[in-house]
Parts: C-alpha cells; sequence; structure tokens
C-alpha cells in the first residue's frame, strides 16, 4: 500500500517508470556516485565536496538521511521513489541539475547507494503522509485556501503577500545551523521541491525537514491540503525570463512615478539575480533578492525604467537597500567582465547609476567600483522616484538616452544592442550584494506591448 | 467548523487524560528508597537579557514584564540551579511497561512549560499550544524519531512517543527562535528535575547501588554513584560550574 501511494505520488507528478526498479548493485551506484555526485556531496556523502561552500542552499549531507522533499511523515525517511524523483526532475532554484541523461537503471542504482549512506532508512521506515484526490482547479476552492493560509499562520514566514517577508523570516536556520529563508511564494521558480499544487500540497503535509518548515499534517486535511496549495499557485508571478529587453517606444513625457498605470503595458523581462560570493568563496547570509524585474519606455531624448524587486525588509536608515544601473564605456565594451567578479584590481570603469533608499536619490559616475562612486566626480542627480510595499521595492528611474558629451557618460544605442546590468544591496546583508548577467536593451524596434 | 473539531478533540483528550489518571496510580516505582539533592552553581552566573518578542504581537501581549532569556541557567541566590535533569544512569532494571499518563508539554505565552523535564520510553508526551499564534515544534532527537509539526491553532494537542532512551531531546520553535525545551527520555521512573531551590528527589527506589547522572544545558554533566538500602532516604551535593 505504501509502495502504491507512493509511486502514485511520483507517477501523478509526471515521472512515470513503468519499468520495474532493477536488482540492488550498490558497486554500480558507488561508482556512479563517485563520477556523477561526490563533486558537490563530498566523497563520502557527508555534503562537504570540494564545490560545497559556494553553493546557496548547501548540498545535502547524506549521511543523515534527512531529506527535505518527500511524500513521507515528518521525520521519517523518503521513499526510494522521492529520491528517484529528485534524482530525475532535480531541485528547481539550486545547484541540483536534474539527472535525465542517466539511464533509469544508473538512477535506480544511485537510490539504493544514496539510502546506503545513513543508517536512518533501517532505523526508521518511510510513512506516507495520507493524501486526498486533486481537485483540480475547476474544483479547488481559492477562498478557503486563502483562509487557511491566514489562520495556518503561513505569513508568520512566508508574510501576507508570500514575499517571504514575514516577522520570523529572518534569523531562520537549518538544522546544520546555516542562515535560510523562507520561500518567496510569489516566485515560483524558486521553490526547491516543485511548483505545481501536488508538490506544494505535499510539503504542506511532510514539511520540509532539515529546516523550519513543519508538517501541517494533523493541523490541516488532507483535501483542504489541496485547497492551501491552489492558492498558493494563485501567488506565483509569471516571469518573463530573458535577456534582451525591449522597451516601449512612447511620444512626450515619460512616466516619473512607480503608479503610473502606462506602466501595466509595459512588457516585464525578468533577470536573475546572484549573490556575489566573499573572497573565501562562501556565502554569510541566505540570499534574499534574487530576481528584478525591468521595464522600460522612452522617447526620443529619455529612457524611463521601472525596476521591481522583493526584499524582504525595507532598510533605509543605516545599512540601506539601493540599486545600480550599469552600462560599459567605451573602455569596457565587449563580453569580458562578469558583473561577479567586477569590481576587481585594475579593472576596467563603469557608468554607474546609484539609487539609495536613504537618501531617495541617484547618483551617477563613471568609476571603477561601487564605493568610488561616492567620490567620483558625480553628474546630475537623475530623476527618480521609489516606494516600498509589503516585502517589494519600486523604483523608476530616468536617464538620458545619449547624455550630453560633457558628462562623459554612455549612450544608449538607437542602432544596435546595448548591454545593462544590475546589482542589488538588501540593506539587512549589506555585505553582500546580488548582481544580474548583462541584459541587452534593444531601442531599434519599438514595440509597444504585449497586448 | 475547524474550531469545532479542536474543541472537541481537546474535550476528549481531557476525558482521556482524567480517565487515565483516576483508573491508573502508576505505581510503577519498585522500593522504598530516596535520593534527595542539592544542585548549586558556583562562579558568575550568565546574565539573563530580557527576550524581544516583539516580532509576534500574540507572544508580546501575553507578558506585561518582559521575559528573561537563558531559562538554561537559572541560579538563585545562593547559587541554586534550577533545570538540571537528574536520573539513575545505570543500576535501575528497564520498567516493564511505560506510563499511559502523558507528560505535557505546553507552549504558553510563547514559551515552553517545562524548560526540561523527564519522560518514559513510549510514555505519551502531549504537546500543547496554549497561544493563539503558530508554533512549530521542532524535535531534535538523534537516536528517536525527529519531527517537526505545526500547531497553528490555540488549543491544538498533538501526542508524540519516543521509542528509545536519550539524554537529551531538543525542541525548538523555528517561528519564535528563543523557545527551547529539553526532554530526558528513559527506560524507568527514576528521574527529577531540580526546583529554583536546587533541589530533587528520586523516591521509590529499590535498594541497590545506582550510578546518577545530572545534566545540565549550559554546564556539562556530571556523575556520582551511592548505595541505598530499603526505606533509606540518602542526600547528595552536586556543584557545577560555568565551562
Amino acid at each position: 500500500m505504501a509502495f502504491f501511494l507512493a509511486l502514485f505520488v511520483c507517477g501523478a507528478a509526471g515521472d512515470s517508470d513503468a519499468a520495474e526498479p532493477p536488482k540492488v548493485d550498490l558497486q554500480v551506484g558507488k561508482a556512479a556516485y563517485q563520477r556523477y555526485c561526490a563533486r558537490c556531496h563530498g566523497v563520502l556523502g557527508a555534503g562537504d565536496g570540494v564545490d560545497a561552500k559556494r553553493f546557496y542552499p548547501r548540498p545535502r549531507d547524506l549521511t543523515l538521511g534527512i531529506y527535505k522533499f518527500r511524500s513521507t511523515v515528518s521525520g521519517t525517511p523518503p521513499t526510494d521513489e522521492d529520491i528517484y524523483h529528485i534524482l530525475a526532475e532535480g531541485l528547481p532554484g539550486t545547484n541540483m541539475p536534474d539527472w535525465k541523461h542517466l539511464s533509469e537503471e544508473t538512477r535506480w542504482q544511485l537510490v539504493y547507494y544514496l539510502k546506503s549512506l545513513s543508517p536512518a532508512f533501517n532505523e526508521n521506515p518511510p510513512q506516507p503522509v495520507e493524501v486526498a484526490a486533486d481537485p483540480g482547479p475547476k474544483h479547488a476552492d481559492i477562498k478557503k485556501g486563502r483562509a487557511l493560509y491566514e489562520q495556518l499562520g503561513c505569513a508568520a514566514c512566508h508574510g501576507s503577500s508570500g514575499r517571504a517577508n514575514g516577522s520570523s523570516a529572518a534569523g531562520l536556520v537549518d538544522d546544520w545551523g546555516l542562515p535560510i529563508r523562507s520561500a518567496d511564494l510569489t516566485q515560483g521558480w524558486s521553490y526547491r521541491g516543485g511548483a505545481n499544487p501536488r508538490s506544494v500540497m505535499l510539503r504542506f503535509l511532510t514539511g520540509i525537514d532539515g529546516t523550519g518548515m513543519p508538517s501541517y499534517s494533523g493541523a490541516i486535511s488532507p483535501e483542504d491540503a489541496w485547497h492551501l496549495a491552489y492558492y498558493v499557485e494563485t501567488l506565483q508571478e509569471k516571469a518573463n525570463w530573458n535577456l534582451i529587453a525591449h522597451p516601449m517606444a512612447v511620444e512626450g513625457p515619460l512616466p516619473t512615478t512607480v503608479e503610473d498605470p502606462r506602466w501595466d503595458s509595459v512588457r516585464r523581462t525578468d533577470i536573475r539575480l546572484r549573490h556575489v560570493v566573499d573572497n573565501n568563496g562562501t556565502w554569510v547570509s541566505a540570499p534574499t533578492v534574487k530576481a528584478l524585474v525591468l521595464q522600460s519606455m522612452y522617447n526620443k531624448e529619455t529612457i524611463a525604467f521601472r525596476l521591481t524587486w522583493n526584499d524582504p525588509t525595507e532598510d533605509a536608515v543605516e545599512t540601506v537597500d539601493s540599486v545600480a544601473l550599469l552600462l560599459k564605456t567605451p573602455q569596457s565594451q565587449g563580453d569580458m567582465l562578469s558583473l561577479q567578479t567586477w569590481p576587481y584590481d585594475g579593472s576596467p570603469v563603469l557608468d554607474i547609476c546609484l539609487w539609495s533608499a536613504k537618501t531617495k536619490e541617484a547618483v551617477e559616475a563613471v568609476a571603477a567600483g561601487f564605493k568610488a562612486v561616492g567620490t567620483a566626480a558625480v553628474r546630475s542627480q537623475r530623476e527618480s522616484q521609489a516606494e516600498y510595499k509589503d516585502g517589494q521595492w519600486r523604483l523608476v528611474i530616468q536617464r538620458p538616452i545619449e547624455p550630453p558629451a560633457s558628462e562623459r557618460a554612455s549612450a544608449l544605442s538607437q542602432k544596435g544592442l546595448t548591454a545593462i546590468g544590475f546589482a542589488v544591496w538588501d540593506g539587512a546583508y549589506s555585505s553582500t550584494r546580488a548582481v544580474s548577467p548583462w541584459v541587452e536593451l534593444d531601442l531599434r524596434n519599438n514595440v509597444k506591448s504585449d497586448e | 467548523m475547524k474550531r469545532l473539531q479542536f474543541a472537541a478533540l481537546i474535550g476528549m483528550g481531557l476525558i482521556l487524560v482524567g480517565a487515565g489518571i483516576a483508573r491508573q496510580p502508576e505505581a510503577q516505582a519498585e522500593g522504598s528508597a530516596t535520593i534527595k539533592g542539592s544542585i548549586h552553581f558556583s562562579g558568575t552566573a550568565p546574565t539573563r537579557e530580557p527576550v524581544k518578542m516583539n516580532a509576534d504581537p500574540v507572544c508580546q501581549q501575553q507578558h506585561s514584564s518582559p521575559v528573561l532569556s537563558e531559562e538554561a541557567a537559572v541560579v538563585g541566590p545562593e547559587g541554586e540551579l534550577k533545570n538540571v535533569f537528574v536520573h539513575v544512569k545505570s543500576g535501575a532494571s528497564p520498567a516493564a511497561s511505560a506510563p499511559t499518563q502523558p507528560v505535557t508539554l505546553d507552549q504558553n505565552g510563547c514559551w515552553y512549560t517545562p524548560h526540561v523535564f523527564g519522560i518514559q520510553a513510549n510514555q505519551p508526551l502531549e504537546i500543547v499550544n496554549s497561544d493563539a499564534t503558530l508554533h512549530n515544534v521542532n524535535a531534535k532527537p538523534t537516536t528517536n524519531q525527529p519531527f517537526n509539526i505545526a500547531q497553528p491553532v490555540k488549543g491544538m494537542k498533538t501526542t508524540k512517543k519516543f521509542t528509545k532512551p536519550e539524554i537529551m531531546v531538543k525542541f525548538k520553535c523555528n517561528v519564535h527562535p528563543w523557545m527551547s525545551a529539553y526532554a530526558g527520555v528513559v527506560n524507568h521512573p527514576y528521574f527529577a528535575v531540580s526546583d529554583e531551590q536546587g533541589a530533587f528527589s528520586i523516591t521509590g527506589l529499590p535498594a541497590g547501588t545506582y550510578e546518577l547522572e545530572a545534566w545540565h544545558e549550559k554546564f556539562g554533566t556530571q556523575t556520582q554513584t551511592l548505595t541505598v538500602a530499603e526505606g533509606e532516604t540518602k542526600q547528595t551535593e552536586w556543584s557545577f560550574r560555568a565551562q
């Protein structure tokens, strides 16, 4: 029965394997482990591979038998199918890739080998949680799900709008004492265990072992878990990932406020941000700012950007939230610099527009580092307006397309692509910043909007 | 509807507990010897700071004056040390069966009561949420099966068991990171927790030689071996210092 349930869970997640799992051969599993897994998870499985400390989240310590994403009761090990599912699908938002290119046989042998690394699998058998039938989107009660979200205290960590800005979200640590964050539920792509209602429903019922996320089994009926899951699905914003952005051409004045209704008709470009790791290759805090939404409009002289990013706390006094727009200069064209490593000794200058939540102003300078913006000859302050609301910053900022030559600032091309980059600081963790890849702005083909 | 269900559950729970008490005097202890103890701390006790509960208004509203942290090291004016778990480590035979009457761990005012307690293996542990806010009960045993369960509603009760002896099992709440509690799981009834006078008493011991272990969250463990005769009461002295 347990096996059937687990298989059902796995199968319904779109990972159906009709073939029988092969016979256990730990030598085959071990060889595959050493080849594919040890680099991150460590030779003996203790989660201490050579690359481990750079990663957020860390690779799993497989010797403890604590698995986050299961279909089983809190504190019991995962089923074989749960582990197989992780190998087949990977863990979104982490460095754990999917291993679809390995044969099913190899994946199963890996499952058996991983289980042999921890005594937990012998001590407690996996106990699948009781799940109810999927009501489907048509019969899911979103209203009830929303009420449950409030009643069950989800907002304590995930925030009332789901932006991971609950009052208990800061300071969370995992079982290994490392800082972690609750999931930003508006960013479905960041849910490690999958963002579909079935995965989310299972997370409620099983909890996420090793973290603060408890099991709601017993506190919530299996049917209600579905309603809650379908409600959480409504919190997810659809991201439009792209490394080319198409600003919208308009006649006349550009918007100067974040609330300007014209922004609603401008296509969003979602850009992934990654924390800069420190010189030791380790991260000191769990990333809070993970993505940025870029929207832009331009007329003949000026371009206006609206930047939107989730940051759990408004920090505007001592260590402050801030964002930088970065353009290459004539000396720094080409593809040689990644913002992950910039600035470095002798690095080329960039055209930096730095906005701070403390001053609510943007200053610009051509400089060889962010700190230098304060001391470099600062050019005219740019028009900007910002608003912080419920875990989210929105900022509108304007800039001339072709600044006067006297400013020695970078111009945006109207004939080709112009690379723009972003760096975002969460003042609560100001020792590090999140940076984007270079995104190409295309001002050539007056795309109005999606609609 | 949900609340009604919970109320019904609580009601049933009370009846069951009541029945348990009435039916079963739990005559587990087999002898008549007693070991008493007096536990002192020498040195400078850690300063107890007020806990900042402003992250959760429900917690804050329940306390008219600030709660002090470091319940781990409650030291009286004469060095009396509270919250030391003392148990017979060796010399006692395992109880034939565990008590059916549960031990209660309450979450009240965003605080665990008691902070340190003993429980027998397979004895029910009733975890209660007396607060109108979400608590998660994150139990971190290493020998027993861990669990992390949500108790989002006031009055909610969950019953758990630890099946194997383990010194100690830690409980924490991730929503309110200042909350922690410890359970000593043993397979006999010979255990006690020191009170505010630093005193404890283990009763009902059969005559024999026992190794006693005293565990403190911050100051480590100590052992003493002593022999008691039937009907005898022996006084022990324990002294902890900062590690």
